[in-house]
């Protein structure tokens, strides 16, 4: 096996890596240190705690009021309204929002001005779901760009990316759960991210009601995009399972796990992939 | 002396508490901005080109995508990744834009631009900035001006023979929470007392030099046309002498430029202490350490600026002005920024009622001196700038450049002003090669 060389950036309030194999190290900093600076650029722009950032302007709208958008923050917020649609409302930007608004606040994207409309209410979104996804998407593109395809890419633990296998490799060994989980699966090119109470405890709303909603303590979700199994996880920890099972059947790119004492189970038409 | 200011509109863009947006207008009044304003939405938007699309340009394209009544024409480098990246980039966010190779390309094809926005190697931007200016373009240009003083002081000659509009992007001079704190809390109502000192400081955590994808160089006959040895000075040219000024010109320009800003007078002496003790393949100093005395009215305030690339300690970046009423500690990131009262200082209990601060509670009057209640340990009072700023960083700036093409503002940073912070910024550079203190006249940093 060829060796991989890792690296390691504070960003989004959490711990980013990348794990490159296949490429001499001097090369592999260079690509994961470009890698890092899209990261604090998404950050700059998506984080609502950066007074400056997109997102923090959004919440200044007033009802009626647009904001135009860069290239970035706009196509994070259309898989945002794809995934919310998805998922029937229990993924959504604005869950947070429900804290301090008696009704979600509503919003449009008007395509053909790149911009975002303030249709209701306050725009206090909170990107926590999705953002750290959408940065490894993000950077899994820029890694290819630099001809370094074999990457693992994670984001503080709950989330990976990744690209192809290590040389001599069916996949990248990735766990479901504590660490050296047993229920472990051989992953390249798609993403798994977990959502679950273990860190941070009941801080999960159901955005259809405002109140916690989790019906679960942990679950999976197995994608092809990092922003859409970020979000679908979470949404996992509120939807019926049978609510699941139809939208996975709807999406047949879409693969989850729940847990159940001991035993895992999956529901989706995705394939499984290899158990290492 | 320039005394930044934005106009209604600007103002009326950026949020500030309530309150305190009278406060804000009153502050800086542009009485033709609302005409001016409603005559921008009916003529031809500016047209602009953005000449270098590097790290820094990147920051400014983000801002330019956002800015209403301009037209972005074109994007301009000599690096064809970074170019047509930029181009696919811009097109699908709905900007049909060309992309030119180098500024002469530009200018032999583009004849109904406006203005330029300049990002290239600080050793570009004189001979780039003059030929816009030449052209008939109003120029925004990157600090530092140049990486020499004469280049700096073409840029400014070149500005007045022409008589077109030469902005450099000192973006904090059009921040709102700056010409607040400026102009409201140290010169009107002089909060701070006497200021006796300044710091600042931008520290940054090792890094790796920047690199570039494979398959991606540049030709080595185009590389040595535009002055690069190789395709790692052309990637990180800040670090080398005869492209860029180091650390110093890189991160410390904006902050020393608030030493001159803030004090309203440049420094009367300089003396600094730095080295190439980390990089073995740079040529600038890693880690450089300065003080600047400052002649003030009341007496010299002296300040300490220190850039290191070695560690990201030290809490940010930030400039923090030191008197003897009270200090405020400014950053560009409104989480680090802080503002203490000295103990022997008045309440600013009426400057909270008047919306020039906000606190984080009403202070416990002291009342009889005979007399004390006793109750639960009351905080110590937190004190905040009652604006806010919802926009990109270098937003404000851009705006104030095009508001200034459209004859409704001033420039906040035309290059005379820039040059007199772009001088001294030089010989802090000059006083760690010499190892003494350089004294510094009024009339040398002059343009």
């Amino acid at each position: 096996m060829s060796e991989i060389h890792v690296f390691y950036h504070s960003a989004m309030a959490t711990q980013f890596q990348v794990r490159l194999a296949g490429e001499e190290k001097a090369y592999a900093a260079q690509a994961a240190q470009a890698a890092f600076t899209l990261v604090d650029d998404l950050e700059n722009k998506l984080s609502r705690f950066r007074a400056n950032s997109e997102i923090s302007q959004i919440a200044q709208l007033k009802v009626g009021e647009k904001l135009r958008l860069t290239g970035p923050v706009l196509a994070c917020l259309r898989l945002a309204q794809k995934i919310e649609f998805a998922t029937r409302g229990a993924f959504s930007l604005s869950a947070a929002a429900l804290k301090t608004q008696p009704t979600k606040p509503l919003w449009s994207l008007i395509e053909c001005e790149f911009s975002l409309r303030c249709d209701s209410g306050k725009l206090e979104f909170d990107l926590g779901a999705i953002g750290k996804g959408f940065a490894l998407d993000g950077m899994a593109e820029l890694l290819r760009e630099w001809s370094c395809p074999e990457f693992l890419l994670v984001a503080g633990g709950s989330s990976i990316l990744a690209g192809d296998a290590p040389a001599d490799n069916a996949g990248w060994s990735c766990g479901l759960g504590e660490d050296n989980s047993p229920q472990r699966l051989l992953l390249k090119n798609c993403s798994l991210s977990g959502s679950g109470l273990a860190v941070k405890g009941q801080h999960i709303l159901d955005p259809r009601t405002g109140l916690p909603g989790t019906l679960r303590h942990r679950a999976w979700a197995l994608t092809d995009s990092a922003a859409e199994s970020d979000a679908l996880s979470t949404a996992c920890m509120i939807l019926r399972e049978d609510e699941i099972s139809e939208i996975t059947t709807k999406n047949e790119g879409w693969l989850v796990f729940l847990q159940e004492k001991e035993n895992w189970r999956h529901l989706g038409l995705r394939p499984m992939p290899p158990v290492a | 002396m320039v005394t930044p200011s934005l106009t209604r509109r600007e103002f009326l863009s950026t949020t500030a508490a309530a309150g305190a947006g009278l406060l804000l207008t009153s502050c800086s009044p542009d009485s033709n901005s609302k005409s001016a304003a409603n005559k921008a939405s009916v003529l031809n938007k500016i047209s602009i080109a953005l000449i270098g699309c590097g790290a820094q340009g990147q920051v400014l394209l983000d801002s330019l995508q956002v800015i209403e009544g301009i037209r972005l024409v074109a994007v301009v480098d000599i690096w064809d990744y970074n170019r047509n990246s930029n181009v696919r980039r811009l097109k699908d966010n709905g900007f049909d834009v060309k992309g030119y190779h180098d500024y002469e390309e530009l200018l032999a094809n583009e004849k109904d631009l406006q203005a330029v926005v300049v990002a290239v190697p600080d050793f570009w931007h004189a001979p780039v900035t003059n030929a816009c200016l030449k052209a008939g373009l109003n120029v925004y240009c990157e600090k530092m001006m140049s990486n020499t003083i004469e280049g700096a002081r073409s840029m400014v000659a070149t500005m007045r023979e022409t008589g077109k509009l030469l902005q450099i992007g000192h973006q904090r001079r059009s921040n709102p929470r700056y010409i607040f704190a400026l102009n409201k809390l140290i010169r009107d109502a002089q909060i701070f007392g006497r200021l006796t000192a300044a710091q600042a400081q931008w520290n940054r955590t090792v890094t790796n030099d920047l690199g570039f994808p494979k398959h991606s160089e540049i030709k080595p006959e185009v590389l040595a046309k535009y002055g690069f040895k190789d395709m790692h000075q052309f990637r990180n040219w800040r670090w080398f002498k005869g492209l860029g000024g180091g650390p110093l010109s890189d991160l410390g320009a904006h902050q020393i430029d608030i030493f001159n800003w803030w004090f309203g007078t440049p420094p009367k002496s300089v003396m600094a202490s730095g080295g190439l003790d980390y990089y073995s393949n740079h040529d600038w100093y890693d880690n450089a350490m300065v003080i600047y005395e400052f002649p003030l009215a009341e007496g010299v305030a002296r300040a300490f600026y220190q850039v290191q690339t070695t560690t990201s300690a030290g809490g940010g970046y930030f400039e923090m002005f030191m008197g003897d009423k009270g200090t405020i500690k400014m950053s560009e990131n409104p989480s680090i920024t802080k503002l203490y009262r000295e103990d022997r200082a008045d309440s600013w209990d009426d400057l909270v009622a008047k919306n020039y601060l906000r606190a984080s509670a009403t202070e416990r009057p002291a009342g009889d001196a005979d007399k004390v209640d006793v109750r639960e340990t009351a905080p110590l009072l937190q004190y905040d700038i009652p604006v806010s700023f919802a926009k990109k960083i270098h937003q404000p700036h851009l705006e104030n450049f095009f508001n200034a093409i459209r004859g409704t503002a001033k420039l906040n940073c035309p290059a005379d002003e820039a040059f007199r912070s772009e001088y001294v910024i030089h010989k802090a550079n000059e006083a760690i090669a010499a190892q003494k203190l350089i004294a510094i006249t009024a009339q040398e940093t002059e343009a």
